[in-house]
């Protein structure tokens, strides 16, 4: 199974896209966190620190996508082919680019939840801002942001497993995240449950970015989301196994 | 013991029947073509055979196996399939060496084979570039990289130049000669005729004749031609003899051996200016067999 998540891990490197999302996510961190870091107001912030690993908290919408792209690329270029003959279990393999994906995902979190505190404890140094943050809330920021784009990236594996289509997938969750989820939200009756445990929200949760009156905990938010991985990899790797492998 | 054994496999995609109760062995040091119209079947039983599509009945087994019951995949099968499968973005070295590296084998191999597919000077430029012949050798390369003992090729003479052909062709003879199984599929019937020992032909998904190439062509048209000044009496003779004959001026015999004629002529001191075989082709046996016309259909 290393083997696997090793070839996996050249696969997804090999390719352009790869550097565009994770370069992308990296860059726009960067940016967003210098522009408000050095911008903002901050004198009254009791927690600076917390905003700016929100920003880092973007990496997640790019590990979701990294994980689709590792499933739907295969399926888009037909490369599932060479791939199947090489691994024809469905389920290693579905489980190998899991491997890959929160690996992935968990340095892709981690660079950008480190770049961005660490930019922003710059300049807010620079600027005589005082955080507040303790370390012991530097480390939950930085490890919950790893843990979130991992289990975001592990998601978009089981998303794309089920989907297949790689535009379809990627917008598809895209306008789950940015219209449905908050659209959802104003449901009356819902304006509490869908924050708290809709995908944004419980991301946010296990960065430790969540809205702090209706979140849950950094570990339960965790569990959570590992659940929702659990049911779209299931299903997923369900129907990759009855499917005809036909281009 | 066959190395490929299809047993009965059928694939429904809804309503359409492509696959219908197809079976058919193909042994160690044998190259099998497998041929038919496009749209016979070809492909989708290749990709039973290989795991990649569901059979809806009957089974096939390589070494007494399913595809994705074998231990070792691709040191055991190695498979052309007819597509792109490349990851345009994706340099040829790379691809060889994610397959490599998923089937466990040796980056030592993917050189190798980069050169013996003639592809070491385009192996670093990003596989969207190549031309159909590039990713054909490219995809041949792939299915060598586990020196497997059993090769299940489609359409491998897609896109390669007259030199790659015959390239091909030998290679395939060499590689059945060290005894490895080869069961290539194609339409170019005349690539088939020259390098297969046994043919699979298909139509509309239904085997209508397997048998090795040399019966299968003797069985088809054929005859013996005979022309001469007396052709229409010996086209009495044979025809009181009971024989088949066609033909206006010249004459076809079906169903009489060269030797039998030349009897009878001599026996009834016939003159005759004439008498040879006539050429059956592949072709012409492909074309009765599986009822196609010229034209496109």
């Amino acid at each position: 199974m290393t083997r696997l998540v090793g070839a996996e891990l050249f696969k997804l490197r090999t390719t352009r896209t790869f550097y565009g999302v994770t370069g992308g996510a990296i860059a726009l961190v960067v940016l967003i966190t210098v522009l408000a870091a050095a911008l903002g107001d901050f004198k009254h912030e009791e927690h600076a620190l917390r905003g700016a690993a929100s920003i880092a908290g973007l990496s997640e919408v790019f590990a979701l996508v990294l994980g689709i792209l590792a499933v739907t690329t295969e399926f888009r270029h037909g490369t599932i082919t060479p791939t199947l003959l090489a691994v024809p279990g469905r389920t290693r393999l579905v489980l190998a680019k899991l491997g890959a994906a929160l690996l992935a995902g968990l340095a892709l979190g981690l660079a950008c939840v480190g770049l961005g505190l660490g930019l922003a404890a710059a300049i807010f140094s620079a600027r005589g801002v005082d955080t507040g943050a303790t370390s012991s809330d530097v480390v939950a920021f930085i490890v919950g942001g790893a843990v979130s784009a991992a289990l975001n990236a592990a998601l978009g594996v089981g998303i794309g497993a089920l989907v297949r289509n790689q535009v379809g997938a990627v917008i598809g969750v895209l306008v789950w995240g940015f219209v449905l989820e908050p659209l959802i939200g104003i449901i009356p009756g819902l304006e509490d449950v869908v924050p708290k445990y809709g995908l944004g929200g419980v991301s946010n949760a296990v960065a430790g970015t969540g809205d702090s009156g209706n979140s849950l905990g950094q570990l339960p938010a965790g569990l959570v989301l590992a659940g929702y991985c659990a049911i779209f990899l299931a299903v997923g790797i369900a129907l990759m196994r009855r499917r005809d492998i036909s281009a | 013991m066959a190395t490929i054994e299809v047993h009965g496999i059928t694939k429904h995609f809804g309503d359409v029947h492509a696959v219908e109760d197809l079976s058919f062995d193909v042994e160690r040091g044998h190259v099998v073509g497998f041929l038919g119209p496009n749209g016979a079947g070809k492909t989708t039983t290749l990709r039973m055979v290989l795991g990649l599509v569901n059979p809806t009945a009957g089974a096939a087994t390589i070494d007494g196996r399913a595809y994705e019951e074998l231990d070792d995949p691709a040191r055991t099968v190695g498979a052309l399939l007819d597509g792109g499968m490349l990851h345009p973005g994706r340099t040829g070295r790379n691809h060889l060496r994610a397959i490599a590296k998923s089937a466990g084998i040796d980056e030592g191999r993917v050189a190798e084979l980069l050169e013996l597919v003639a592809l070491t000077d385009a192996a670093d430029r990003r596989a969207g570039g190549y031309s159909l012949g590039m990713r054909q050798r490219l995809g041949l390369a792939a299915s060598l990289l586990g020196d497997p003992s059993v090769l299940v090729l489609d359409e491998p003479a897609n896109g390669l130049d007259p030199q790659g052909i015959r390239w091909l062709r030998d290679f395939l003879r060499r590689l059945a000669s060290e005894g490895r199984a080869v069961l290539v599929s194609s339409h170019v019937l005349a690539e088939i005729s020259q390098i297969a020992d046994e043919v699979i032909v298909i139509n509309h998904g239904r085997s209508v004749a397997q048998a090795p190439l040399a019966e299968l062509i003797a069985r088809g048209g054929g005859g013996m031609r005979v022309a001469g000044p007396d052709v229409g009496r010996l086209r009495e003779i044979l025809e009181a003899d009971g024989a088949t004959v066609a033909g206006e001026g010249d004459i076809v015999v079906r169903d009489r051996t060269g030797e039998q004629i030349g009897r009878l002529i001599a026996q009834h001191q016939v003159v005759v200016s004439e008498l040879a075989p006539v050429g059956s082709s592949l072709e012409e046996v492909f074309f009765e067999l599986t009822g196609a016309t010229g034209g496109p259909s």
